[in-house]
């Protein structure tokens, strides 16, 4: 352990004496809590399993937007109740600024770019792994935990705990072959309810703080989770899931833009044969293989034979979006893709990195490929994702890493 | 359950349900229409309207019907002409609050026991000034405004701008939301031009109000439309809620003095069973209201502690309910952040039972105890 308890302790209350020590002498874990379920379950698990627990709610956005009220006020009052529920102290942690820096602002100047950017994974990496967990070390913390669905494979050479050292951590996960002779990191894996891998959006974050993560319900499934949740009458378990970027919540993304980027009315084009089918608000409001929100009216008949169109291209120079009708069409599909920012997890991993395991999207299917450290191959087409988004990387169930798709 | 949040909503007594009913189904005519069934809709509004006015010294004219409080204070503040002065007392409601600085009002201060401080006032009107806006009783600590006093003090300012000559209108709106039970309320003798009233607070239908509105005092219309309420407020009569409404005014005044005399007995009962607390409310106070701070304790905490053993309170803590930002009210009143996180408000009502009250003081007294335990362990 890289704290003990005492020195943990010290750190949060300088003033105790040493006989409180022997009290509360259990490892320290910040959980963030959101108010829903999966985090609601993590921070009960974590007390059962003995922990000295404190609930954290991030305050990462609060603003409302036109016709939407930001809900942050009624989620921090049910991950608070929660909390109170579980007898564990909880404490707000205002990140707001940092966010919108590090998050948002990342995001629109993405967006202005025509890409497709995926705020979820920066905020993972910019703030709940790193802010919300360098503030949780310096509290004392010994571990930060999180309701994400996902595991961390530990080795017991690497000078991580044992268990008995670490009440209720989940059980040792072997490790793949590939990652097991350079392994003086922590690994990511998958978590065991494959329909909720979140690996996707947690890809980037260090290892640092992943050495110091928890997370409780990796080895559980969404259902269990769920009954967990109401056999010990946590009462959001019925509250509704969200969905995708959190603070945009309903409004959609599009009107999240609209707020911060001028609408530039542009053509539609039909990219085979170059007529005008419509007209939209801004090219970099478009993201490939969209197929909603598109208004078009243009040459009847062209139009209304019941198949819609996607969106293959923009053309954020002329601001122009080319859409198309024919799932077949070339651009549509790649057999490579190219990556920036990439990110290997584990020291010592070498490219090129054969027979791997490729993820374009939350919850997509996994593909085959290599990848030579710059650009994957894969096996077969894929549909081309926007760029932007991020490509993630596998071994078997580690994740590997990953980048963004140029 | 132990329901002690009457001040947040009340439940529609079963009488004024009964009297609604009726209005829904069989009697459901638009009052503006021309045959004999629906002039006797119209008349039976006409009639509601009366004895809520009448409960307040008024005359069914008088009273324009909104669509609660909120819409009422709205509306009241449309009597400001062109580039006119507002004073509003700091502890109101936000609908008051949030229109008043739209007028690039100005907020009159409160002395520590929550009462206006009437110097303040005094300096703050102006010339310009044409609209002060004090409530009867403050929603979070029940403090009830002396609004006589402040009424001799505007007609004492009225005579001084009429012997020179100016003529720029002094209006005296008063919130009347939470008082209306509990209250006996008189627009002539209190000196008020505009007064604002909620049936959701008096065991009435929620989405009905009124505003009671002087002759002398013109208003500009929120709504147009059809032309109803005198033109102040167009859209069909919502009959049900009136009728509704005029229930609960007549039971209210029917029980007003039982009622004060029980509540007075229960909030004394709940302060001498009670432990470890400091009472803020000490004073000038609706007989139901009881806000009291537990000190080095999260009222949140409280708050979802005692909703686990089925009582309702609430808090002028920095919470959901506020949107995370900790009540004007008390910091008006010069109460500590500490004291703020810590504070309970108790309203007591005819949810309620003395048997309840003996009940809540056991419940409560034993959470802020298990509380404090938790607390020290932490430490």
């Amino acid at each position: 352990m890289s704290r003990s308890s005492s020195n943990t302790l010290k750190a949060v209350r300088p003033s105790l004496q040493s006989s409180k020590n022997l009290l509360t002498s259990k490892p320290t874990v910040f959980v963030g809590m959101s108010g829903g379920v999966d985090s609601s379950v993590s921070a009960l698990l974590l007390v059962q399993q003995g922990y000295g627990v404190t609930g954290v709610y991030m305050k990462n956005w609060s603003k409302d937007l036109p016709g939407m009220k930001c809900p942050w006020a009624e989620d921090l009052a049910d991950a608070k109740r929660v909390a109170v529920k579980l007898g564990i102290n909880f404490e707000v942690w205002d990140f707001e600024e940092e966010y919108r820096k590090r998050v948002v602002d990342y995001m629109i100047e993405e967006f202005k770019k025509g890409n497709t950017p995926n705020p979820d994974i920066m905020c993972n990496q910019e703030i709940k792994f790193k802010l919300f967990y360098e503030k949780a070390m310096e509290r004392g913390a010994d571990f930060i935990a999180t309701g994400h669905y996902a595991r961390v494979g530990k080795n017991n050479e690497t000078g991580a705990l044992s268990k008995e050292q670490l009440p209720g951590r989940s059980s040792q996960v072997p490790m793949s072959g590939r990652i097991h002779q350079a392994q003086f990191s922590p690994t990511l894996l998958r978590a065991v309810d494959e329909n909720k891998d979140q690996t996707y959006f947690l890809y980037r974050i260090s290892d640092e703080a992943l050495e110091h993560t928890i997370f409780p319900i990796g080895e559980m499934t969404k259902p269990e989770v769920k009954k967990l949740a109401e056999k010990h009458g946590l009462h959001n378990a019925y509250k509704k899931e969200s969905m995708g970027v959190c603070f945009v919540g309903e409004v959609g993304m599009k009107d999240f833009l609209k707020e911060y980027i001028d609408i530039k009315p542009g053509e539609i084009r039909e990219v085979e044969s170059g007529h005008v089918l419509g007209y939209h608000e801004g090219a970099v409001f478009y993201t490939i293989g969209q197929r909603h929100g598109l208004y078009l009216d243009g040459e009847k008949g062209v139009i209304n034979d019941g198949m819609p169109y996607y969106v293959v291209k923009k053309d954020i120079k002329n601001n122009i979006v080319y859409v198309s009708k024919n799932l077949n069409d070339d651009s549509l599909w790649v057999d490579e893709l190219k990556l920036k920012d990439v990110i290997i997890r584990g020291m010592g991993l070498k490219h090129p990195l054969d027979n791997i395991l490729v993820r374009l999207r939350h919850r997509a299917p996994l593909v085959p490929a290599d990848f030579d450290g710059k650009t994957i191959h894969f096996n077969n087409k894929v549909k081309r994702p926007a760029s932007g988004q991020s490509a993630v990387i596998y071994d078997g169930e580690t994740c590997l890493g990953g980048g963004i798709i140029a | 359950m132990i329901y002690l949040d009457h001040a947040a909503a009340t439940p529609v007594s079963k009488k004024v349900l009964e009297a609604m009913t009726p209005y829904f189904t069989d009697d459901f005519f638009n009052p503006s229409a021309a045959y004999l069934p629906a002039k006797k809709v119209a008349h039976d509004y006409g009639e509601a309207k009366g004895i809520i006015a009448h409960a307040i010294g008024a005359k069914a004219s008088d009273l324009i019907i909104t669509a609660g409080a909120t819409e009422a204070n709205n509306l009241a503040f449309t009597a400001i002409k062109q580039g006119g002065h507002v004073l509003y007392l700091e502890t109101e409601h936000d609908s008051v609050r949030r229109v008043a600085e739209n007028c690039s009002g100005e907020a009159v201060k409160v002395l520590d026991n929550g009462l206006i401080d009437l110097a303040n006032l005094k300096a703050k009107i102006s010339d310009e000034t044409q609209l002060i806006s004090i409530s009867l009783a403050n929603n979070e600590l029940g403090t009830i405004q002396p609004l006589a006093e402040v009424a001799q003090i505007i007609r004492e300012i009225k005579i001084d701008r009429m012997k020179r000559g100016v003529k720029t209108q002094l209006l005296l709106h008063s919130d009347a939301s939470q008082a209306l039970n509990l209250l006996d309320i008189n627009v002539a003798r209190l000196g008020i031009d505009l007064l604002t009233l909620n049936a959701a607070k008096v065991y009435g239908p929620k989405g009905v109000g009124a505003l009671y509105v002087s002759h002398d005092v013109r208003l500009k219309p929120l709504t147009v439309g059809g032309g109803q309420e005198n033109g102040l407020r167009s859209g069909t009569e919502n009959v049900p809620g009136v009728i509704g409404f005029a229930k609960a005014i007549e039971i209210a005044k029917e029980h007003l003095n039982g009622n004060r005399k029980k509540y007075a007995n229960w909030r004394r009962i709940l302060l001498s069973e009670l432990q470890g607390y400091e009472l803020i409310n000490k004073k000038h106070t609706l007989d139901n209201f009881i806000v009291l701070c537990y000190n080095g304790i999260d009222a949140e905490r409280l708050v979802f502690l005692l909703e686990e053993k089925d009582i309702c309170v609430a808090t002028g803590a920095a919470c959901a309910a506020s949107k995370g930002v900790r009540s004007h009210v008390l910091k008006a009143i010069g109460l500590s952040d500490e004291q703020i996180a810590g504070s309970l408000r108790i309203t007591l009502g005819e949810t309620n039972t003395e048997e309840q009250i003996h009940e809540a003081a056991r419940i409560i007294n034993q959470v802020v105890h298990d509380e404090k335990e938790r607390i020290g362990g932490y430490e």
